[in-house]
């Protein structure tokens, strides 16, 4: 991954979500710390999770 | 100001754990007073109603974050952030660590959306699963083959045989036309 690369910023979906692979996560983590942009975004992104939660079957959530 | 936001704003100033070791433990009691309840309110969605797994997660995402607490230099809303994420994987992994496997069993085209009964039922739900419908198939489907089954993008790309960057990308347009959508039907800000 690029650091500065247009693929790099969309990793901030991923990130938000909890979903990038942990070997992507400190190089997004770099690009973030880096990037207004994907900072603003991530802020922007921020209420998805628990939003998606709202219809997350329980079924994923609480399986053990 | 609390010591948490002014440590996490000071960004060249390095702490030597050595050599203030009171300050430390005040660093991770306030990490706990701010952010320990509403996080383990989070958490305990992901881990069922296993409450002491989800105390265990809360713990180790805090202390992962004192760890890092001079390079996390973002405002609060970015450290709630970074700490929702971390808290994910730690149960992500924690699920692959208890042998739990994601269920590759299911057909791609089963409805991960889940129709609550109508007691259950919020107005947030229901806008939420409409909004999810009314997006394009490709972007609904990233959604649901991440984040709706717990799996990872990596795990998400091999299901659906596209490339990584791929599902990453959708993903990105994906959120952006979701929180568009509920942003225009309120339940987004
Ligand atoms: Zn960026």
């Amino acid at each position: 991954m690029s650091v500065f690369g247009e693929s790099a910023h969309h990793d901030v979906a991923a990130y938000a979500l909890g979903v990038l692979d942990l070997e992507d996560v400190q190089g997004f983590e770099l690009h973030l710390a880096a990037c207004a942009q994907c900072r603003v975004e991530l802020e922007e992104l921020r209420e998805l999770p628990g939003l998606l939660d709202e219809v997350k079957s329980e079924s994923h959530r609480t399986r053990q | 100001m609390c010591l948490v936001r002014r440590q996490l704003d000071t960004r060249f100033e390095r702490l030597d754990p050595d050599d203030e070791p009171d300050r430390d433990d005040r660093l991770i009691r306030e990490l706990y007073e701010e952010f320990g309840g509403p996080l383990l309110r989070q958490v305990r969605q992901t881990t069922g109603n296993d409450l002491q797994w989800a105390e265990d997660v809360v713990q180790e995402t805090l202390l992962r974050a004192w760890r890092n607490a001079p390079k996390l230099t973002w405002e609060r809303g970015l450290l709630w952030a970074w700490l929702l994420t971390v808290s994910r994987r730690i149960v992500i992994d924690g699920r692959r660590r208890r042998g739990v496997r994601p269920r590759e069993v299911e057909p791609p085209e089963a409805d991960s959306i889940a129709v609550p009964d109508t007691a259950d039922r919020t107005l947030a739900s229901i806008v939420v699963a409409e909004a999810l419908r009314g997006l394009s198939p490709d972007h609904r489907e990233v959604i649901e083959q991440t984040y709706l089954r717990d799996r990872t993008v990596n795990e998400a790309a091999e299901i659906l045989g596209i490339p990584p960057g791929t599902v990453k990308s959708r993903l990105y347009y994906a959120l952006r036309a979701l929180r568009a959508v509920l942003k225009e039907r309120g339940v987004a800000n």
